[in-house]
């Protein structure tokens, strides 16, 4: 590998890091944090395990088959019930982006102070002009890129001095203390859902297929899964381990987006809060804009349009319309004041019930000898994402009747 | 298409995606017409679209409301079945991939569209 290959790695890396935060994981991992402390750091671990094995999959299956993943649902599932997937992913995408809008209208507010409102349209537009005139790369580095801001709460994690034999402790799955055991419960769905959001592989598995990978492209894959990321988990760590030292004892209810980049002022002062804000601020952005298209890839391989941030816009005319539309609907929904914090439970919980028929077409072309020839699925593969699969059938089935007893984690 | 390989019908056409001669994407296999059941069965056409999703299903009956009419593709029109169904002719020419013309001028009376 050359100097310049292992430096375009890296680069990749680096911005799957930055990529990896989305609203839904500042959500549950600053409330699981501020409720449980640090009790529930090993379902971070579990969720971050498998996204890192399903988006390899769907990468795979991505490169060697040239199927994205709704090509994949609409020709394992047929018709009936790949469009019920689509139609739940859809609502699901678009409350998604909806709450991301809001999360970065939020960050344009706490950075200047004009009307909430305003900066919703705002933060829209310039999310437009970005999907729009940036080409595919430039929209996954600058917004990853700018999302590795985010480390300062891993700065912040440490300079808090946590108990590290506790820290430990909470990678051991046991007992638990604080609260109920269904609202602990809940919050290991939502932390597994944060972590396993579908619009990561829809997204993931498109480009895959837009950029044209082939099998020279699967140790990049590989990579880029494992690492990108497997380290993009520790930011989940260390928002936990934040919330759970400075929020938890004060009894700090983090149901304000800006609460997590307040724990970072604190502790690192005004350059921390601003480096918090601005972090949140693209890591929500960027993840806008995966939601959006990811939409507009679910409804297009599900009825076999021209599809691409390739194509010229007027070319894949509907998947242009498609995206536009998800964002001024986003736009609508952010613009009736509903609370972005509610609204990404909602969507959290939402998507993992849209999970096991996300998964199941992938396992089972990633298995295919007729897609996958030699690349098809490996011993350990199998095993990994056959049990992943149960574990994702399981929270799918438990996740909204949790939500409606505990009243959304409020116990 | 070579005779030799047998293929599933409902695994590995129905519910695929059809490529046209320029390799673009114009539309799914969402239904086929089958002829002789009883003796020996033929696929005589591919529907594609609109009302083709009426014998799919409850969701199918209802989307096929909201599609208009199906295009009908005679099966000599493929040119091969592989994770996709390649056809022989443009989309154009087979009547196929109507949307992305029809909005495609309005598309490209947006700003930044070259």
């Amino acid at each position: 590998m050359s100097l310049k290959n292992i430096l375009a790695v890296a680069l990749g890396i680096l911005s799957a890091i930055g990529g990896f935060v989305d609203i839904g994981d500042l959500v549950f991992n600053m409330q699981a944090g501020a409720t449980f402390g640090f009790q529930l750091l090993w379902a971070v671990v579990v969720g971050v395990v498998g996204i890192v094995v399903y988006s390899e999959m769907c990468g795979r299956v991505a490169a060697i088959s040239k199927r994205a993943v709704f090509d994949l649902v609409r020709e394992r599932t047929g018709f009936g019930a790949g469009l019920a997937t689509l139609v739940a992913s859809e609502i699901v995408n678009l409350m998604t982006c909806a709450a991301e809008v809001g999360g970065v209208a939020i960050c344009l507010k706490l950075l200047s102070g004009l009307p909430y409102r305003l900066l919703i349209v705002v933060a829209v537009a310039a999310l437009i002009v970005c999907a729009w005139r940036l080409p595919f790369e430039w929209i996954e580095r600058v917004f990853g890129y700018m999302g590795l801001c985010l480390l300062v709460f891993a700065v912040a994690a440490i300079k808090l001095h946590p108990d590290w034999g506790e820290v430990a402790h909470g990678f051991v799955p046991g007992s638990h203390s604080g609260g109920s055991t269904l609202v602990y419960l809940y919050f290991v769905v939502g932390l597994l859902g944060a972590a396993m959001t579908p619009y990561e592989v829809y997204f993931y598995s498109s480009g895959v297929v837009e950029d044209q990978w082939g099998s020279d492209e699967l140790g990049l894959n590989k990579v880029t899964a494992m690492i990108g990321y497997g380290l993009g988990g520790f930011l989940s760590f260390a928002l936990m381990i934040t919330a759970a030292v400075l929020f938890l004892p004060r009894g700090i209810d983090p149901e304000f987006i800006g609460t997590p980049a307040l724990a970072a002022g604190d502790m690192l002062g005004q350059f921390g809060l601003l480096l918090a804000i601005v972090g949140i601020l693209f890591a929500v952005g960027g993840a806008a804009i995966e939601t959006c298209f990811s939409g507009a890839y679910n409804v297009s391989q599900f009825f076999g349009w021209r599809w691409g941030k390739f194509e010229p816009p007027a070319r894949a005319s509907r998947f242009t319309l498609a995206w536009l539309v998800i964002f001024a609907l986003a736009m609508l929904v952010v613009m009736t004041g509903y609370d972005p914090v509610k609204l990404t439970e909602y969507a959290v919980i939402f998507s993992v019930v849209a999970l096991p028929l996300t998964y199941l077409p992938i396992l089972l072309v990633a298995n295919d000898r007729t897609y996958m020839g030699s690349h098809a699925n490996g011993k350990l593969a199998n095993i990994v994402g056959v049990a992943y699969f149960f574990v994702i059938l399981a929270i799918a089935v438990a996740a909204i009747p949790l939500m409606i007893v505990t009243n959304g984690g409020q116990g | 298409m070579s005779e030799a390989t047998p293929v599933d019908l409902a695994l590995g056409i129905l519910d695929h995606q059809l490529v046209d001669a320029d390799g673009e994407n114009c539309g799914k296999v969402d239904e086929l017409e089958l002829r002789g059941i009883d003796g020996e069965p033929e696929v005589v056409e591919i529907v594609v679209g609109g009302n083709a999703w009426r014998t799919r299903g409850w969701s199918g009956r209802l989307a096929s409301r909201l599609g208009g009419n199906a295009v009908h593709v005679p099966w000599s029109e493929v040119e091969s079945v592989s994770a996709v169904v390649r056809l022989k002719r443009t989309a154009a020419e087979l009547g196929l991939g109507r949307g992305d013309e029809r909005w495609a001028r309005l598309i490209a009376k947006l700003p930044g569209t070259r």
